[in-house]
């Protein structure tokens, strides 16, 4: 399951930089997020709230950045289980400065075990698109707070 | 002789009444007192290391009794055995009912929960914490057999499991070919979905240990578990109550039925798992499951000279009890009805991070007859032929039977030539080729699809099974007349109850209504071997059938000896018996048997009672036959198959009972074209069956079947006193091909000459608008010198 796409937001790089690295941004912009507690070195422990289609569940994991070059590159790693299933993402977030806005270029790439993936793999594309739409328009609104 | 009319009358299946009343009595009906109950927790990895499991809070969840993992088990068990042996197989040393170490397949099991009721049950399986290391995973077996490939067995050094061959050389036979055509057929995995899935009920009492469990194969079922929980065998019951279906799906020994046996002994109260419909996709062995490169050659007036066929077999995770033998029988039958001079099938078995296949109707030989029907076909088409005329001209003859392949199997009797007549005539199959001409100038696709087929029946599988080919009846007359026959068969819906009736009825001039069958309780009947490879009838049926002449043996001098006349001079019509001659002096059939039972007016020297046991093993195997013609419009706008008509002709023998006979060919077709068109189980490449359940898996529903036009003629077996050969997978092995053959016929005017199935929509139209087949098919010809 591969996503990818861009999203602009009228900020310049390094603004949009510091909020991918606030903590407390990531808990408020990520849709799903419960629970997000820093255990240093970029490593969170969260708590995820899922619904992909008719699968529905708590997925209890943790949430990583990695390979920083600020302001313009890195890699978020999700890894979660709960009941329906696992899921391993990876996603590469690329920052780029246009105009005073920010172009971010988004890939990322998920394993999914047990009923996420038997009954899920059709919706799941879907899904992550959906999240990764949210996530930046909530960084947009954490633009204005 | 008694004549009676009840062999080959049109009587309806007693067993009906019970099932479409829902008051039959299946596993989960079983509801023993104190009854607790077992859910399985299963890897949602294809291939892991099982790093910790954590039960914690699962064991302090309500209603908990018991929690056990791999270890647990291992040390109450030993491992499950590993089914028949090939020469030089490799297998694992060890075979654990509960995953102590890596899993291998999603629905590996790694703890059972056992919990006051089965919402308890579920709940605190969710609870159970296992922390996976996942492993890279293999699925497909020509990648399997890489050299680089990962290995699922490290102490195997290896993924092949074992390779076997049969036939001898057919190089010359290519060398001197006229055409030759090459192809790579897919032979997609199948989910059996038997409408009722596992099931197993422990209660163990008094010393006793009675195991219900959904199976094709009590007595096995027995004999294995008794061994693996170490339990005399003498102190060990299974019974196989209303089975639901198995299609070969419920003809294993699975781990579950050995750990219940043992969570009952351990906990001394009776446990019950009855699996869901995902755990059946991932956990009960799926069927097919084989990449196949066949070669033909022949002379340019479309006789066959040379067949080369390899067959890649997809074993799954493990080899269970059937695994490794079901493939080999696409070897075996790979030059179908047709008399090929020369031949050579090598069958490789390959481990794959996938559920392990095993038996699944037809068990291999529609693989076989799919192989050398598509074949055939091409050949057909490389030469110009029609497609009836080059399998006229190939059939092997009649005069020929009995007849031994190149490749090792011996077909008992046959007629080939009748059976495709048959078929073509009832189909029209001239007009339906002149209408087709008219049809494609319209820019309609119609197709019309053969395929004769042969398969084996009256299956031992000696090797496979304690015991081996035979099956045990005994036939019991009640003191007032009315028998009882008890069959060691057990059916998951054949209709014996119906068809031994008439058996019985037949030889001893009884009543079918004055005859019950009693299956499936290993304390009641004597030691079987079970119901698969439409083996029932040829080899159940005719335990009957001999237990039941000699009972009419003695009965008859019974009443002789009442008679006051020589037991040579005494006929029996329907239910007396009467001296020849002298019909008035006469004996009724019921006070016969109250003789045999009160003794005192017995011939001297005369055992008491009226009752034989008979352990019937037939000579060899037989071989039934027949031709399907299917004919299907392709909508060439959206690439649907719409099947306008499905003729089936098929020589089962002796038919004991029409009805049933058209009920397994129903059934058998609606499978094998589910196959052809609708069906297959789907795994991505980390191992994920994205197929676990009926919204992804499409078993098509009666509306997507077409009517059913049957035929039959009657080829009687040599091997058995009916002449009866089996019917139940049949259809299933004709229909595929048939299905594919008419598509491929109807797409012919777009240059698509080969499809891998299932034959879905999307795929149709990709190849018609591609303007050619899929890349696999690759058939030359060579100019005339």
């Amino acid at each position: 399951m591969k996503v990818e796409g861009t999203y602009t937001l009228p900020a310049p790089r390094q603004r949009v930089w510091e909020l991918l690295n606030d903590p407390a941004v990531l808990a408020r912009a990520t849709p799903g997020v419960k629970e997000l507690q820093p255990q240093g070195n970029d490593v969170f422990k969260a708590i995820i709230e899922l619904g992909i289609g008719p699968v529905k569940g708590t997925y209890a994991g943790q949430v990583s950045i990695a390979d920083k070059v600020a302001p313009q590159h890195m890699r978020l790693i999700v890894e979660g289980g709960g009941k329906p299933g696992t899921i391993k993402a990876s996603g590469e977030l690329r920052l780029e400065e246009q105009d005073g806005r920010t172009v971010i270029a988004y890939s990322g790439d998920a394993q999914i075990t047990g009923l996420i993936a038997s009954v899920g793999h059709r919706l799941i594309g879907g899904v992550a698109k959906q999240m990764a739409a949210e996530f930046f328009k909530a960084l947009e609104r954490e633009l204005t707070r | 002789m008694v004549i009676s009319r009840a062999l080959g009358a049109r009587i309806k299946r007693r067993e009906d009444p019970r099932l479409i009343t829902g008051t039959a009595t299946y596993v989960d009906d079983v509801v023993p007192p104190g009854l607790l109950h077992v859910a399985i927790v299963r890897s949602p990895h294809a291939h892991a290391r099982i790093a910790a499991i954590d039960v914690k809070k699962a064991s302090a969840a309500a209603g908990v009794v018991a929690i056990w993992t791999g270890e647990d088990v291992a040390a109450r068990c030993g491992p499950l055995p590993i089914g028949p042996r090939i020469r030089d197989m490799k297998v694992p040393k060890r075979y654990p009912l509960v995953i102590d170490g890596v899993v291998r397949h999603v629905g590996d099991p790694v703890a059972a929960v056992v919990a006051t009721d089965l919402a308890a049950a579920r709940d605190a399986a969710d609870l159970v914490e296992v922390t996976y290391e996942p492993l890279a995973a293999v699925t497909e077996v020509e990648a399997a057999m890489r050299p680089d490939a990962l290995v699922i067995h490290p102490e195997l050094q290896t993924n092949v499991c074992f390779r076997v061959t049969y036939g001898g050389s057919v190089d010359e036979a290519f060398a001197t070919a006229d055409a030759t055509v090459s192809l790579r057929l897919i032979q997609q995995r199948l989910v059996p979905t038997a409408m009722e899935t596992r099931g197993v009920v422990a209660q163990f009492k008094g010393g006793e240990l009675t195991l219900w469990t959904s199976t094709q194969i009590p007595h096995v079922v027995k004999t294995t578990v008794a061994e693996t929980v170490r339990l005399p065998e003498h102190q060990m019951r299974v019974i196989a109550p209303e089975v639901g279906g198995g299609f070969g799906s419920k003809l294993d020994v699975y781990g579950e039925e050995a750990l219940l046996a043992a969570l009952a002994i351990a906990l001394g109260r009776p446990v019950k798992w009855v699996e869901t419909r995902r755990e059946n996709f991932m956990a009960t062995t799926h069927g097919r499951g084989q990449v196949v490169y066949v070669d033909a050659a022949a002379t340019r007036d479309g006789t066959i000279t040379g067949l080369r066929v390899r067959v890649l077999a997809d074993i799954g995770a493990y080899s269970q009890l059937l695994s490794a033998a079901v493939p080999t029988n696409t070897g075996l039958m790979s030059c179908g009805s047709y008399r090929i001079p020369h031949a050579f099938a090598e069958v490789i078995g390959v481990f794959t991070n996938c559920t392990p296949t095993g038996a699944y109707r037809g068990a291999g030989r529609p693989e076989a007859t799919f192989l050398i029907e598509r074949a055939v076909d091409a050949v057909a088409r490389a030469l110009t032929l029609d497609p009836a005329e080059i399998r006229r001209r190939n059939f092997i003859p009649p005069e020929a039977f009995p007849f031994k392949t190149p490749t090792g199997a011996t077909y008992d009797s046959g007629n080939y030539e009748p059976a495709l007549d048959q078929a073509l005539q009832m189909a029209g199959y001239k007009t339906l080729r002149d209408e087709q001409r008219r049809l494609w100038a319209q820019g309609r696709y119609l197709g019309i699809g053969i395929s004769s087929y042969v398969e084996i029946t009256g299956l031992g599988a000696a090797a496979a099974l304690p015991g081996g080919s035979w099956e045990s009846a005994t036939v019991r007359v009640e003191p007032t007349g009315k028998v009882t026959v008890l069959t060691g068969s057990s059916p998951h819906g054949q209709g014996e109850e119906t068809t031994f009736a008439q058996i019985v009825s037949d030889r001893l001039g009884v009543s079918v209504d004055d005859v019950v069958v009693i299956h499936g309780d290993t304390r009641a009947v004597p030691y079987g071997v079970g119901t698969f490879g439409s083996r029932n009838t040829a080899v159940g049926g005719s335990a009957v059938f001999i237990a039941s002449d000699r009972v009419r043996e003695k009965a008859v001098r019974i009443a002789a000896h009442l008679l006051e006349a020589p037991p040579d001079d005494v006929v029996s019509d329907g239910a007396r018996f009467h001296v020849r001659g002298s019909p008035q002096r006469a004996v009724e059939f019921k006070d016969v048997a109250r003789t045999a039972y009160k003794g005192a007016k017995l011939p001297p020297g005369t055992e008491p009672g009226l009752e034989v046991t008979h352990f019937f093993a037939p000579p060899d195997r037989v071989f039934p036959f027949g031709t399907h013609v299917c004919v299907v419009e392709v909508d060439s706008q959206t690439g649907e198959v719409m099947i306008r008509r499905y003729v089936a002709v098929d020589d089962c023998g002796t038919i004991l009972n029409p009805l049933l006979v058209a009920g397994q060919v129903h059934g058998g077709i609606a499978q094998g074209l589910a196959q052809a068109l609708f069906e297959e189980a789907v795994y991505d490449e980390s191992g994920q069956l994205l197929t676990a359940g009926l919204p992804d898996y499409a078993v098509p529903k009666a509306a997507q079947l077409p009517p059913f036009e049957l035929g039959h003629t009657v080829t009687p077996s040599p091997h058995n006193p009916l002449g009866a050969k089996g019917v139940g997978e049949a259809g299933t092995i004709g229909a595929t091909p048939a299905v594919v053959n008419a598509v491929l016929d109807a797409l012919a005017p777009f240059g698509v000459s080969h499809l891998d199935m299932p034959l879905t929509s999307r795929k149709i139209w990709e190849a018609i608008r591609a303007g050619g087949g899929q890349r696999g098919n690759r058939s030359a010809s060579r100019p005339s010198p």
